[in-house]
């Protein structure tokens, strides 16, 4: 082992925590560990929100489309008994 | 009738403690540079042997384990901390006189040129001569080739010698 080996040893040699250390650690073994807090991702609650609009939308549409198709309906229905009235009012006026 | 006899190895963590402070603590100042940070690593390690109490087998197999550790969560703290070199070659200031031998400003110059040293070749450098490990040892701590190992020692003492020299310490 060289000079520079030596003064090596020397520069690196033990050195002691502060006083006290040992009950740190001591402490810090006894303490509870802290209780994890269940954390809700920030992009939960935004998520959640465009679902329920996602979802709420989609009944709002189905049911929308339903009474369009039922008045539609109804147009026809009302269309086809006027025609049908025409129809036998010329037969009516032909006898 | 043979009995079957369980023998019970119990290992007193406060003893670990008492016994090892210096070596967890020295490892991580050395490697840091930094009191505060280097208590607090060390504190890491000892409560991480306290979790990990029931496997440790043996004295030597604490001692094994509480330096492996203590190199990993210093690397780690040096990481966090983003800013390594801690001291740069640059600020190891130029003595206006040549320091000499079993002077302690030239073990202050000695320790802030480890200091500047990069990762791995200061731990290994700590670990050779802080705890006078073989590099075999010091090898199995660090999930290092043995020849890795040779090589940093090698290196990180001939740039030592180098800087050293250009201080006017250590000419023949």
């Amino acid at each position: 082992m060289d000079w520079l080996e030596q003064e090596l040893k020397q520069a690196l040699r033990r050195e002691d925590p502060s006083p006290g250390f040992e009950a740190r650690v001591a402490a810090a073994v006894g303490r509870p560990a802290s209780p994890r807090v269940a954390v809700m991702p920030r992009w939960l609650p935004a998520a959640a929100a465009i679902a329920i609009i996602a979802v709420s939308g989609g009944a709002a549409y189905r049911h929308h489309q339903g009474v369009v198709a039922k008045e539609q309906l109804m147009l026809a229905m009302r269309i086809t008994a006027g025609s049908l009235n025409h129809i036998q009012s010329h037969v009516k006026e032909s006898r | 009738m043979i009995g079957l006899v369980q023998v019970e190895t119990t290992i007193d963590f406060a003893a670990l403690v008492r016994e090892h402070q210096s070596m967890v603590f020295s490892l991580s100042y050395h490697f840091l540079h930094d009191r505060d940070l280097a208590e607090e690593v060390a504190q890491e390690v000892f409560l991480s042997l306290h979790r990990h109490l029931d496997d440790i087998k043996s004295p030597e197999h604490a001692v094994f384990w509480l330096r492996k550790v203590a190199a990993q969560r210093s690397i780690d703290a040096t990481r966090r901390r983003k800013r390594r070199p801690q001291v740069s070659m640059e600020e190891v200031a130029e003595p206006s006189f040549r320091p000499s031998f079993q002077d302690p400003l030239l073990r202050d110059i000695l320790k802030r040129l480890i200091a500047t040293l990069a990762e791995a070749p200061r731990m290994v450098m700590i670990m050779r001569y802080q705890e006078d490990m073989e590099p075999s040892e010091i090898a199995a701590a660090l999930d290092m080739p043995i020849g890795t190992v040779k090589s940093h020692l090698q290196r990180s003492l001939a740039l030592l010698r180098e800087k050293l020299q250009r201080r006017g310490v250590g000419e023949n």
